[in-house]
């Protein structure tokens, strides 16, 4: 018999994040474009063959299929877009012991400082949605490629522990942009590279603190939202629907 | 064996040697240390005081600063736009890389001096707008030839003025303060 007493108090608690983002699974295809322009904005490396075959390979979003049913019958379910939730109350944040997952108080999102990272990979064990994906070696790019570096991300070495950052330099690159021009940022005025490469719009990117932006309207409209592992407090700021 | 090692470093000439290797190492230490704290060569020897001197300002070669993240490091094509009209350019020898590099097209290989490293996102234009100057970073330029940092950007650098500048505002101390304001 589980003890259900803890998750019931976590419940009950308001959380309301700053970044979020609502995924469609209905409209998701399982093209992979998301995958594919997430490992170009953010410097993912290629870990190739060998490693991806010990289970090293890494993606800060990955599309989960599941089916349902015994083999003759199988029924598939939508696909399942799952990238860094930036849980309000993390598991993989008390963790650490070099702090180096850590909240970030200005834009509640779940850091990952690269430089206090010593790779306990402790973070990544403790991470309900298995969505840290750690830097098993210096792996080297092909020389065409090694051109296609995103500047405004670090790139990462050996040893290190990364993460779905939630594009937090487009974030800082447009409040940066309206900074300068003395306004606030705008809903849609930028989105994350996973959200930009869907060509069924299935990911939604926004302000959930604000009423009016896409993604707050978009969880009105369908109102059977889903947070994953929510019985686990975590409070994530990752919204799916299904079967709408 | 190891006894037999001792026994003769004890003697006159056993303690020169170790003498000698005391002052190697330290010796290379100290030019290791000294070796850190130079400034890279540079293409040009540039005489930022020079410039300086002749009222151009610093947004004139670096305009990236006002604009973005990068102040930027002028191509030969700046500097020609004065100096093809200064007759000293065709004849001193410390500007016959400028001339060479014009004449043949191929740039000149700047070293930038005032870096950060590869896990810091440093923005120029929010510190411009945020009203610092060029100087509170990177010394008095008025002063030096070739450009050097005054001092190491680390991050107790960078906080102790974000925590000045935050001051008593809250709001202002968690953003200036935040990990993800610079590490991402």
């Amino acid at each position: 018999m589980i003890d259900l007493k803890v998750t019931e108090i976590k419940m009950g608690e308001e959380h309301v994040g700053k970044w979020g983002m609502v995924i469609d699974q209905d409209m998701c295809t399982g093209c992979q474009a998301c995958v594919a322009a997430c490992a170009m904005e953010n410097n993912i490396t290629f870990v190739g063959e060998k490693d991806s075959g010990y289970g090293r390979s890494m993606h800060w979003i990955r599309i989960e299929r599941f089916w349902q049913g015994e083999y003759p019958e199988i029924k598939m379910t939508p696909n399942q877009p799952m990238m860094c939730q930036q849980c309000g109350s993390a598991t993989c944040e008390p963790v650490c012991p070099a702090f180096a997952t850590v909240h970030s108080q200005a834009e509640q999102l779940n850091l990952q400082v690269y430089n206090r990272c010593v790779g306990t990979r402790y973070c990544a064990n403790n991470c309900p949605y298995q969505v840290r994906s750690f830097n098993w070696r210096d792996y080297k790019r092909p020389e065409p490629l090694a051109n296609q570096f995103n500047p405004d991300v670090t790139v990462r070495r050996r040893g290190v522990m990364e993460k779905c950052t939630f594009c937090i330099q487009r974030i800082h690159k447009a409040e940066d942009k309206a900074k300068s021009e003395g306004r606030e940022v705008v809903d849609g005025e930028f989105t994350t590279a996973c959200a930009q490469a869907c060509p069924a719009t299935a990911i939604t990117f926004g302000r959930v603190d604000d009423p009016e932006s896409l993604v707050s309207q978009l969880a009105r409209r369908h109102g059977h939202g889903v947070k994953h592992l929510e019985e686990l407090g975590t409070l994530p700021n990752v919204t799916y629907f299904k079967g709408g | 064996m190891i006894k037999k090692l001792f026994d003769w470093l004890r003697q006159p000439l056993g303690l020169i040697a170790v003498g000698i290797a005391f002052l190697a190492l330290f010796s290379l230490a100290a030019y290791g240390i000294h070796y850190t704290q130079q400034a890279p060569a540079q293409p040009v020897q540039f005489p930022h005081k020079t410039h300086v001197a002749f009222g151009i300002q610093c947004l004139y070669c670096h305009p990236g600063a006002a604009r973005g993240p990068a102040a930027g490091i002028p191509a030969e094509s700046k500097c020609w736009g004065c100096h093809n009209q200064i007759a000293k350019t065709q004849t001193s020898a410390l500007l016959a890389p400028l001339k060479d590099s014009v004449l043949s097209g191929t740039p000149l290989q700047w070293v930038p001096v005032a870096q950060v490293p590869d896990f810091v996102q440093f923005n120029h234009r929010a510190h411009i707008a945020a009203g610092q100057n060029c100087e509170n970073c990177h010394g008095d330029m008025s002063k030096v030839t070739v450009a050097e940092n005054p001092q190491i950007f680390n991050m107790g650098f960078c906080l102790n003025c974000h925590k000045k500048v935050a001051g008593d505002d809250h709001v202002k101390l968690v953003k200036l303060t935040d990990c993800g304001t610079c590490h991402y």
